[in-house]
């Protein structure tokens, strides 16, 4: 195991310079950072000629690239366009930890950008996972207990109505409803945007009213996704011998459905649970942008609109690390929950 | 040994843990100066901007939603008001050939400033801050937005603590506009800039705890919110509202939803299918004219442009051909109407010029003058074997693909065929170095929305032949291959005349040059249409300082 773990992290170090060389030439091609420079006007060409050459942007890609990944502090740059490079660099370069600094929130560390966001994606993210999770757990364990009944049909059709909807449709939808609506006709409503009220202040309480629309409208979603897999594994598990054979036995059907049933369903849904962690990093695009939330999504968009390169880089970087990473953790993980599956110098043996 | 699916839990829960107690610890963009809590006393105004600022350093952006804060807490040294008229702020009054404050020549600029500006930590505020300002735009070492218009001086002092004399290497007439956008303290950045020999890295650039407004910066959480507080050390009049709270929300519906639920109590940007709903919900709109023109921008390249279009009778024909005021009607619900020149809505355009009619059969009338007849029967005209086919490019913005469709109907119904393209924003403006559509000369009609560089100032570079494009001069801004030696000559006069009547007539002179030649056609007027809720009220709105008049705006409970 212990080989197999060194082999895997050894794997992945090419396939990160593989994976920041591909990304770094398409956002080399991705917009002109200095095009929204002027403002509501267009950037005038005198600072458009200056603004390349501080910003570094009149270096070839492979030179960019070459910086970003190793620094400039080894060497001069030429800032005051005399064509004498006297200036000493400043950047240390990703492989010592500098991820550069933005291009849009000027001398901004690109990490001190993204830590600013990354508490907000992983805590909208991660209570609609945990909702979801319990939620599809629940409605998928119902459906294959009952399975054909009229609420099972009834909880099928609703999620797939929401599965079917887009989700800007649902989040600005729920939002006119509850809050718009509700507040017309006098009942408590919820909040539209944002993370608390500013007349009450940024409590754990209005943070968490505030959270309200934006998971429900990610879970509305997913659960028809994952409740149908959940009753899928557990329709399967419930048809094994060994559930049979603790049915005779006379264990309480608590026991039999949770204890022996859910817990042998629960290893595909490992595997989809493994596959959408590092997902969470990249947060919700379209939720974070209606609902105002400070999240990565949010802070992708503007930043890859705004040709911010550093930015999204290290952005791109931190979800690729973290894909490698979890799939790594859910192999491991793999080989914990089915002791029949070991890995020895290149290939998993199971069964 | 553990069981293997109880470690499965144990890592599960000891992630979530992890991400919950992460989000709790985090969460801050800005190190805060203070928590958030509710505020003590005072009104509290929740401002909506569907942008974050970029920095709140004036001389490291000219994005809108930061420059528009400068009134609250950083100053300017004359703003604008709703006439957009300037009026003295910093100074005792504007600079002017009557009180000596131009020289003659137009290249000396005196200004005096009032004896009793501070800044919010007390420090006085002098003109060593007006020249530092000037310094450090035009410092190679700063990698600002822009150094104009501080690299047009030649020479800046500051003979006392109120004075100072601008001296510039040509006489500029478009000072006024573009001057003393946001001022930065010398006592707070000097430091910083001798000892990092830059100022790109200034925490204040971020974090601006020092300003002279009516308020002073408290708080920016990252992608979140920006507060700003009540400046005790102010040296106007005090505000009525203690706290504004600028709210991040970039989706426009989730603008309008907030508005009219009341979690916002201003927004802008506000577009006109919009406006209704939001009169009906008791939601005041103002129209701010900022000098911005939808219109077309017709390319007139001898070598790159449609033949047709080098015809001064096919452009009217496209004038005439297209039907503004119905498209204002429907598809901006008659809040607007069609802009007649570029400088619509200020003293710069001829008031005897109207919107060239709508008149298909005149129209067809010009294209037959100009020898443009359908010779092949297949609906489009054509002239020595070319057909008269058009391609019309914007960006992807709905009301713009709206126009498009419109346009395309009305104008096959003359002959003339169009083929539509939309672009994203920052491919359709990219310059001819960056490969643009529109720069390279790709498109025949392009349209955008868009004011002069230095607005309320009139002066435009598009239209200068020395401004066309090329590989030897990548980033000129005449995209539309424009030399027409009449109007050069008109743009060269206007900017050495310093009497702001003979400007004027010069600048009528030209709109009405470009009228009937139609080198541009406007579409509508693009006002900012700023929302202001129930709770505002001593609202008035600038279209070059919104917030000018911030001091008397109030708050109801």
């Amino acid at each position: 195991m212990t080989r197999y773990l060194a082999r895997r992290v050894l794997e992945a170090i090419p396939l990160l310079f593989i994976i920041s060389i591909v990304l770094f030439i398409l956002m080399s091609n991705m917009g002109d950072p200095l095009a929204t420079m002027g403002g509501r006007t267009l950037t005038r060409a005198a600072d458009r000629l200056r603004l390349t050459r501080q910003l570094g942007l009149d270096k070839s890609v492979p030179e960019q690239y070459l910086y970003w990944l190793v620094g400039n502090d080894w060497t001069r740059v030429d800032l005051d366009g005399d064509g004498v490079p006297e200036t000493a660099g400043t950047r240390k370069g990703v492989l010592r930890g500098d991820l550069g600094t933005s291009l849009v929130n000027r001398g901004r560390p690109v990490w001190q950008v993204i830590w600013a966001r990354l508490p907000n994606t992983l805590l909208l993210m991660l209570t609609a996972e945990i909702v979801i999770i319990v939620g599809s757990l629940l409605i998928g364990v119902y459906s294959a207990l009952h399975q054909y009944s009229f609420l099972d049909n009834l909880i099928t059709a609703i999620s797939f109505v929401g599965y079917s909807m887009p989700i800007f449709f649902i989040a600005l939808l729920s939002m006119y409803i509850f809050s718009i609506q509700f507040k017309a006709w006098g009942l408590p409503s919820l909040p539209t945007v944002g993370m608390f009220d500013p007349q009450v202040g940024q409590t754990p309480g209005q943070v968490a009213l505030h959270m309200v629309l934006p998971v429900f409208s990610l879970s509305f979603i997913s659960f028809a996704a994952y409740s149908r897999y959940i009753r899928s594994t557990m329709l399967e598990v419930l048809s094994q011998d060994y559930i049979r054979t603790a049915r005779a036995k006379g264990l309480p059907r608590r026991d039999v459905v949770f204890v022996h049933a859910l817990k042998n369903a629960s290893l595909p849904i490992v595997t989809v649970i493994g596959l959408d962690l590092p997902l969470l990093l990249a947060g919700a695009v379209v939720t974070e942008r209606i609902f105002a939330w400070p999240g990565m999504g949010r802070l992708f968009l503007d930043h890859v609109s705004r040709g911010d390169a550093p930015v999204v880089m290290g952005i791109l970087m931190l979800i690729s690390v973290a894909v490698v990473f979890f799939q790594i953790v859910t192999d491991l993980v793999y080989a914990w929950l089915d002791p029949r599956i070991r890995y020895d110098t290149g290939r998993a043996q199971g069964g | 040994m553990m069981h293997p699916r109880r470690g499965l839990w144990l890592v599960l829960t000891a992630l979530t843990v992890a991400g919950l107690t992460l989000s709790a610890c985090g969460g801050g963009g800005q190190p805060a100066a203070q928590e958030t809590a509710a505020p003590e006393q005072g009104k509290v105004a929740t401002f909506i901007f569907t942008q974050e600022f970029d920095t709140l350093n004036p001389a490291y952006t000219n994005q809108f939603f930061s420059v528009i804060t400068h009134q609250l807490w950083n100053c300017w040294a004359w703003d604008f008001d709703d006439k957009n008229t300037p009026r003295p702020v910093l100074v005792t009054e504007m600079p002017g050939l009557e009180n000596g404050g131009l020289s003659q020549d137009g290249k000396v600029i005196t200004m005096k400033l009032r004896p009793d500006l501070v800044w919010s930590d007390g420090e006085p505020l002098t003109s060593d801050d007006l020249v530092f300002t000037s310094e450090m735009h035009t410092s190679p070492k700063n990698a600002v937005a822009s150094a104009y218009p501080y690299d047009q001086i030649e020479t800046i002092d500051a003979p006392d603590s109120t004075t100072v004399v601008i001296t510039f290497k040509q006489p500029f007439v478009s000072w006024a506009g573009t001057l003393w956008h946001g001022i930065l303290p010398a006592h707070v950045l000097r430091p910083i800039f001798e000892q990092d020999g830059t100022l790109d890295n200034a925490a204040w650039n971020l974090e601006p705890t020092v300003g002279c407004g009516p308020y002073v910066f408290a708080q920016w959480e990252s992608g979140s919110y920006a507060r700003f507080v009540a400046n005790d050390q102010y040296w106007g009049a005090k505000p009525k509202i203690g706290e504004i709270f600028i709210r991040f929300v970039p989706d426009d519906a989730s603008q309008i939803a907030a508005l009219k639920a009341g979690d916002g109590d201003l927004g802008t940007f506000i577009a006109y299918p919009d406006i209704p709903g939001l009169q009906e919900a008791g939601i005041k709109i103002v129209p701010a004219y900022s000098g911005y023109n939808e219109g077309w921008y017709f390319l007139l390249d001898p070598e790159l442009a449609h033949p047709a279009m080098l015809d001064v009778r096919v452009r009217q024909a496209l004038a005439m051909a297209f039907d503004r005021f119905s498209l204002n009607e429907d598809l901006l619900l008659g809040l607007t109407q069609p802009a007649a020149t570029y400088w619509d809505n200020t003293p710069y355009t001829d008031p005897s010029i109207q919107p060239w009619p709508y008149d298909p059969e005149k129209a067809k009338q010009l294209l037959d003058e100009a020898g443009w007849k359908d010779t092949n029967g297949d609906g489009a005209r054509d002239k020595d074997g070319v057909e008269l086919v058009l391609t019309y490019g914007t960006v992807t913005r709905e009301v713009r693909q709206d126009t498009q469709a419109v346009a395309q109907q009305q104008l096959a119904a003359v002959g003339i065929k169009v083929e539509l393209s939309n672009y994203d924003s920052d491919i359709f403006f990219a310059t001819y170095g960056e490969d643009g559509p529109v720069a390279k000369g790709r498109v025949d009609i392009s349209e955008w929305s868009d004011t002069s560089y230095g607005w309320p100032d009139p002066d435009i570079m598009y239209w200068r032949c020395s401004e066309i494009p090329s590989d030897e001069s990548p980033a000129g801004s005449n995209w539309q291959y424009l030399c027409d030696e009449e109007l050069d000559a008109l743009f060269t006069e206007q900017a050495t005349q310093l009497d702001p009547a003979a400007r004027q007539a010069t600048f009528q002179r030209i709109s009405k040059l470009m009228f009937e030649k139609v080198y541009w056609l406007g579409l509508w007027q693009d006002p900012d249409q700023w929302a202001i809720g129930a709770r505002l009220s001593g609202v008035k709105i600038s279209g070059v300082t919104p917030f000018y008049s911030v001091l008397e705006w109030d708050l109801a409970p």
